[in-house]
């Protein structure tokens, strides 16, 4: 009797042993931020672009919670220029590539990744290694060459801007992802998640003719907005943008940024930038004429904001 | 009863394999196409000569003088294009009224021998418009690239078009901004011409305007292979005559003219009795026959070889005659180039006209001038579909030649396209590390037209596009900053003037560099580690 009490104890003692006291803790950690509510913007620091990604999300609670079953989504990086990913001209490829992934498992119908580069577009798809990324997830990666690409959609809330040719992919779009890279501009002065919507429009010469910095806070008043903006700052190119020259234009910071608020996270990027090179508020118009839009804050203060390091 | 003839075989298919990758380089506007095919472009004859590529132009004279002018029928592609369109007239017509159509002309020494010498003489006093105009590569690649790559451009959209509807994004959509009014219109006067001559006199072309084929003619008349007639077996039909698209064979007095003889074998084929055989027959050994003949036959013309030789002294002459008239056009033309950039001032137009910016490899305006053949070659490979054929504009001497439109796109920083393909050596192969120090061009920028000044407003389109900062970003009123010029590290790219929203005249323009300047690639920046352990906010 004895022995069998021993054994029965053993395995139950066994079995105690086994369960994962990680996932208890993470299910205690989860119960308390669902008492604190989910936050609405997370910073990343310190990790591979699809560590920060993952943890970002799950803080965030889930792609679940961005993107449906079913649904057709883009992804929008910025692919502007004939750069190699060391050189911090486009979003990282890695973490386009995970994004992509993530969309899919989450039971997307489709993943669309597209830019309207200002180099030749295949350089740039192909340099950047997003093409490849991108089917490699399965995802599909689209031209954004020819004005055929654009169709006409009005921008009711735009002061400049009233109405915009933007790219076929988003219009049909259940929904989208906003992927910037954090980076030094030469005319915008900051180009991160706002200015990334640069990218979605055709004529980019009226946003240079009639204000840029308005015409960027215009366009982001499209009625459909990006369920999320992830931005990029694994490596921040902080001078000679929005090109950049060479490694010696490049800051590694290994970080990542994520919210629905656009606002919001122009602004903590542009925090994270000054820790590198100043840039003034002021200088970064767009920003402020975005909030005058009710686009989102640049109170941070106002933001939960969830701060992780790996 | 047709005898099997390997020879006219063995022809279409070299024809075939010089062709069809020619035509394919061409047409391929996704650039997926192995960039070796460019070697094809460089054993055609007039570019190499222009080229200085002595060694191709010793083997392909040497070529003739073995087997005759087998360069028309096979290398040269408007030679193979000229027998394609008489393919396809012959589709579904009577022997009589296609592949029979020919009859014996005498040839065109005058024309063909003028043309050539006044080629040669103002290629050589640093005139190439004829050669532009003449070249039968040059034509060829002009109808391919103005004619039928918009074509296959256009077809790819509506499949593009079509496939995209399924979410299949293997082709897509391209945009056919290469083709001038000027490159239009010259493919299409070569392909009228080619198509005219070819359904009413066969070979017309290469033996009347082709100073190509002229300059061959020269040599072939001595080639130790030709093709001549078996006297015994001939039955005097006449049915080789009327398949000559040369129009070189005379039936009745049974000669062969093999300085117009393009080596086709139709006429061995189209003879049942073998009374036509390509053999070697040097004129040496003929010389002896000939004598033996003229005895024989009392009646015996002049031959076209003597002939044609006279012809050919009195065509120097005329031409050494007329040589002051020449150096007379190309003074003029001298002038017009000296008043074009001598103070930048057009006199006709009364306003600025910067003269053309000239590719990365071309050294200077005027050497591209005279190297350029208007092939397109360069125009079609661009990738970023900077080079657009020139019209008037620049003058008759720059007509059809390309030059750097920066009107929506620029050349690209890491690119050297254009230098590997072109055949004539008119843009000289450069390296990629050569290319970064080549200066083209420098970017001059115009304050008063900058938005920056006029509305007060963020731009800076023109930076941003820079490759080497040369155009970069000063404090100006307040937050705004504004474009500024470092001479010294532009290349002459033309990013800042295809990007600059200002219009009708742009605030930054590239001013050409007449001769091309090399600049001093700056020290490379130390890479400083930056350490960044919060987020700041």
């Amino acid at each position: 009797m004895k022995r069998r009490d021993f054994l029965k104890t053993s395995v139950v003692a066994g079995a105690a042993l086994s369960i994962d006291f990680k996932g208890l803790q993470a299910a205690l950690s989860t119960n308390t931020m669902a008492v604190e509510q989910a936050p609405e913007m997370v910073a990343v620091m310190g990790g591979e672009p699809e560590v920060m990604l993952d943890k970002a999300l799950e803080t965030l609670g889930g792609i679940g919670k961005y993107i449906k079953k079913g649904q057709k989504v883009v992804i929008k990086p910025n692919i502007g220029w004939d750069r190699t990913p060391e050189l911090a001209g486009n979003t990282n490829p890695q973490l386009i590539k995970a994004l992509v992934k993530k969309c899919l498992d989450a039971g997307a119908e489709k993943v669309t990744v597209f830019d309207h580069t200002c180099d030749n577009w295949q350089k740039c798809y192909e340099s950047s290694g997003i093409a490849a990324a991108v089917k490699e997830a399965g995802g599909i990666i689209m031209p954004g060459n020819d004005e055929k690409y654009f169709k006409e959609v009005s921008i009711p809330n735009g002061v400049k801007v009233k109405s915009a040719k933007i790219h076929e992919a988003l219009i049909e779009a259940d929904a989208w992802i906003n992927v910037p890279i954090l980076k030094n501009h030469g005319g915008a002065k900051l180009s991160c998640a706002m200015k990334n919507y640069m990218g979605i429009v055709w004529d980019r010469r009226f946003f240079h003719q009639n204000d840029l910095q308005q015409c960027i806070a215009d366009i982001c008043t499209w009625q459909k907005k990006p369920v999320l903006n992830i931005v990029d700052a694994y490596r921040m190119m902080h001078q000679n943008g929005p090109q950049g020259k060479s490694a010696a234009d490049v800051a590694t910071l290994k970080s990542m940024i994520v919210s629905p608020n656009i606002i919001a996270i122009d602004t903590a990027a542009l925090a994270l930038f000054n820790q590198v090179k100043k840039l003034d508020m002021e200088a970064v118009g767009h920003i402020g004429k975005g909030e005058e839009l009710k686009l989102g804050t640049t109170d941070l203060k106002k933001v939960n904001i969830k701060r992780i390091k790996i | 009863m047709k005898r099997p003839n390997y020879l006219k075989g063995l022809r279409v298919l070299l024809a075939v394999l010089f062709f069809v990758p020619i035509l394919l380089f061409f047409l391929d506007f996704t650039n997926k196409m192995p960039m070796d095919i460019h070697k094809l472009l460089h054993v055609q004859l007039l570019p190499a000569i222009l080229g200085g590529m002595f060694g191709i132009v010793a083997v392909l004279l040497l070529l003739t003088l073995f087997f005759g002018r087998i360069y028309c029928s096979v290398i040269c592609p408007a030679g193979v294009f000229q027998d394609m369109i008489n393919r396809l007239f012959c589709i579904g017509k009577k022997k009589k009224k296609g592949i029979r159509r020919f009859k014996y002309h005498k040839p065109l020494n005058w024309v063909r021998y003028v043309l050539l010498a006044a080629t040669a003489i103002t290629a050589a006093l640093g005139f190439s418009g004829l050669c532009l105009l003449l070249d039968p590569y040059s034509n060829f690649g002009r109808i391919a690239a103005n004619l039928f790559r918009p074509s296959v451009m256009w077809g790819n959209n509506i499949l593009a078009d079509w496939l995209m509807k399924m979410d299949n994004y293997s082709l897509f959509h391209v945009t056919i901004s290469t083709v001038s009014m000027a490159g239009l219109v010259a493919g299409i006067v070569a392909l009228v011409v080619f198509a005219v001559m070819v359904i009413f006199r066969g070979r017309l072309f290469c033996n009347s305007l082709c100073p190509v084929g002229a300059l061959l003619s020269l040599v072939s008349r001595y080639s130790f292979f030709r093709i001549s007639f078996d006297k015994e077996a001939c039955t005097h039909c006449g049915n080789c005559e009327h398949t000559c698209k040369a129009e070189a064979i005379d039936a009745k007095k049974l000669t062969v003219d093999t300085s117009r003889c393009v080596d086709c074998f139709n006429c061995v084929s189209s003879c049942s009795k073998g009374g036509l055989q390509y053999r070697f027959n040097p004129p040496f050994r003929k010389e002896e026959k000939k004598i033996a003949e003229a005895a024989m036959n009392m009646e015996a013309e002049p031959q076209p070889a003597v002939n044609s030789r006279r012809t050919f002294l009195a065509t120097g002459a005329t031409v050494a005659a007329t040589l002051p008239i020449v150096s007379a056009i190309a003074e003029g033309v001298e002038q017009a180039k000296g008043n074009g950039h001598g103070n930048g001032h057009g006199k006709r137009k009364g306003r600025k006209k910067w003269p053309p910016v000239t590719p990365p490899g071309s050294l200077s305006l005027e050497r591209f001038k005279d190297k350029c053949t208007g092939c397109h070659i360069c125009v079609v490979k661009c990738p970023s579909q900077v080079l657009r054929p020139a019209g008037l504009e620049y003058g008759f001497d720059y007509l059809l030649k390309p030059r750097m439109a920066y009107l929506s796109s620029y050349c690209n920083y890491e690119c050297t396209i254009c230098s590997e393909v072109c055949p004539a050596g008119a843009i000289m192969p450069i390296t990629v590390e050569e290319k970064k120090s080549l200066q083209v061009g420098i970017a001059t920028f115009f304050i008063n037209r900058c938005i920056v000044k006029t509305e007060g407003t963020d731009c800076g389109a023109c930076s941003e596009h820079c490759p080497t900062q040369a155009v970069h970003m000063v404090p100006y009123e307040g937050t705004l900053t504004i474009p500024q010029v470092n001479p010294d590290l532009c290349v002459g790219c033309g990013g800042c003037e295809s990007i600059c929203p200002v219009r009708p005249m742009r605030a930054i323009i590239v001013k050409s560099n007449v001769v091309h300047q090399t600049i001093v690639l700056p020290e490379e920046e130390e890479v400083k580690n930056v350490e960044v352990d919060d987020f700041g906010f």
